[in-house]
């Protein structure tokens, strides 16, 4: 009976996307129209140089290309590091170490309780010429890696606590030593659960980097930045550059839901 | 693993942390002071922490509190005016009809997916020359008797740089909403249909069974995510410097390079950011946890 009512009382979905996209054109017009009283001139027809040109049949990557290869560059190496440190960090604050785990929950309070601008800074004025690395894009992967990891290994810990502690009792039942225990009964049983919010941390991973355009790092948005600085097109090429990330973390974020739904079936 | 939770002992891996430590903390003594050989100057921090004025003979802020004052107007505001725009995304989120929660769900997702830096020079640019200059702030303050304005400009912090101040709140904002909207989301998400159905039993209407049933049990869900959120608007804060807000981290880059002492201002930056934040997180997780007590 209340089903029946609901159903009669629905509304039709169609007349509600109409309703959705009316909204979007009307705020698009009303931000386009605010553009324009600003005198701003639209320069849509340089974008395309921005990401490459035809010279005598050769191409010459742009600016944003070159942008895009560094970000994907940092994102990538970035996720080794991160999965090496917080996996590092998890066997810590798993063991019965004082020190490990005093070590590791060191580390993740430092890393949780301060912006990360603030540690790119750290890595890039401060540890770049005390440890020594001669190239900035190594100390930003190194600093994202570490900010990652510290949210990586949260991961990774609640994943293998949450293989029933029967499996624990059972491994130890029939005998298995701690090392088979983890790779033969625990990690098959973990890892599948944490794959789809580490691929979360590769997302992350991409749109962090932008922030290593505070230093001399040279990705998509200090790209972007100077472009600006050169052209002053600052809609377009914002608005090109959000695309560009917006197109790359909706991707992963698929791959995400995809992982997620499977596991979920699994389970 | 699940059987050893609390027992802490010594046992091998000890001596391998502690000597991985040993030999990090050796190695970056050695660089310092045999390879880069840098004289560390602590004595410019605390003056800019706090200057003798003469006039009132008194100390007062000088620009790293100042900054630290102004990183946290930025984030109280910006909790304030996201948690207001949030709550009507969650709401929406959770709205039977389609067109709330496609607005709702593109806002998150838009929001969620673009990293804050190109976000914020975008939103910068449009309002601090579209929306700021018509509504004629600083004019309007300037205009105030010198009494309302001290007490506005304790509020908002000095009348000069209003608005790029209010530019810097309103990006933050911006963001923190698609955040704070899932946090209410999951609230209300959490509340067990029985008591909407309950609710239209007794014969209240949608938005009266929201108000008097759902969002007073929701809102206890609420309450510790957003707590957490005000520690993450004070770190996202140190975006804003990228726009030349002036707060903690702006100065800090200023600082450090009309000083020439990038590890001292940086690592006392560093300092402060963290003792903020770690105070806020253990008195939140206090009131948490008394709050699950009574």
């Amino acid at each position: 009976m209340q089903n029946m009512v609901k159903k009669l009382g629905a509304r039709s979905p169609v007349a509600d996307v109409a309703q959705f996209f009316l909204l979007i054109t009307v705020l698009g017009w009303v931000i386009w129209r605010g553009v324009d009283q600003m005198e701003y001139r639209w320069q849509w027809y340089r974008v395309p140089a921005f990401f490459f040109r035809e010279i005598d049949g050769e191409i010459i990557w742009g600016p944003l290309i070159y942008g895009l290869q560094v970000t994907l560059y940092a994102a990538a190496w970035g996720m080794v590091l991160t999965l090496l440190i917080g996996l590092t960090t998890a066997i810590l604050r798993l063991s019965q170490s004082i020190s490990g785990r005093a070590l590791a929950r060191g580390y993740v309070e430092i890393i949780r309780n301060t912006p990360l601008l603030v540690q790119v800074s750290i890595f890039y004025f401060v540890l770049q010429p005390i440890l020594g690395i001669n190239n900035p894009l190594w100390t930003g992967i190194l600093c994202l890696a570490f900010f990652e990891g510290s949210f990586a290994s949260e991961i990774i810990r609640a994943s293998i606590n949450s293989v029933a502690r029967g499996q624990w009792e059972a491994a130890r039942t029939i005998g298995l030593d701690k090392r088979r225990t983890y790779m033969n009964v625990i990690l098959p049983q973990a890892i599948p659960l944490m794959l789809p919010p580490l691929t979360g941390i590769l997302v992350n991973l991409i749109k962090h980097s932008a922030i290593l355009s505070f230093v001399a790092v040279f990705e998509l948005t200090t790209e972007a930045r100077n472009l600006v600085a050169d052209t002053f097109m600052s809609f377009e090429i914002w608005l090109i550059v959000g695309g560009m990330y917006l197109v790359m973390t909706i991707l992963l974020s698929t791959v995400v839901g995809y992982f997620e739904r499977k596991v979920r079936r699994r389970a | 693993m699940a059987n050893n939770k609390n027992k802490l002992k010594i046992v091998p891996l000890d001596f391998v942390v502690l000597a991985a430590v040993l030999i990090f903390v050796a190695y970056v003594i050695y660089r310092i002071d045999s390879v880069l050989i840098y004289n560390w100057d602590w004595s410019v921090i605390p003056g800019y922490l706090f200057r003798w004025d003469e006039e009132t003979s008194r100390f007062l802020p000088n620009l790293l509190i100042k900054g630290l004052i102004t990183t946290i107007r930025i984030s109280i505001w910006a909790l304030i005016l996201s948690t207001i725009i949030g709550v009507l995304l969650g709401i929406a989120r959770t709205s039977k009809r389609l067109l709330p929660r496609l607005v709702g769900w593109v806002y998150v997702e838009f929001i969620r997916n673009i990293p804050p830096v190109p976000f914020l020079f975008l939103f910068y640019f449009f309002i601090s020359s579209q929306i700021i200059p018509h509504l004629e702030i600083r004019e309007t303050l300037e205009g105030l008797s010198p009494g309302t304005r001290a007490s506005f400009e304790l509020l908002i912090g000095p009348s000069n740089l209003v608005e790029n101040f209010i530019s810097g709140v309103i990006s933050l904002a911006l963001m923190s909403a698609a955040y704070i909207a899932e946090i209410v989301r999951a609230g209300i998400q959490s509340i067990p249909k029985g008591q909407t159905e309950a609710g239209h039993t007794v014969g209240l209407s949608r938005m009266k069974t929201l108000r008097y049933v759902i969002l007073p049990q929701a809102i206890q869900r609420v309450l510790p995510p957003l707590a957490g959120q005000f520690i993450t608007l004070i770190k996202d804060s140190s975006l804003v410097a990228l726009i030349s807000i002036q707060e903690l981290s702006f100065l800090a880059m200023e600082i450090a390079i009309s000083e020439q002492r990038f590890f001292e201002v940086w690592l006392a930056v560093g300092f402060m950011y963290f003792s903020v934040c770690f105070a806020c997180s253990l008195v939140f997780n206090r009131l948490e946890k008394r709050g699950a007590m009574r």
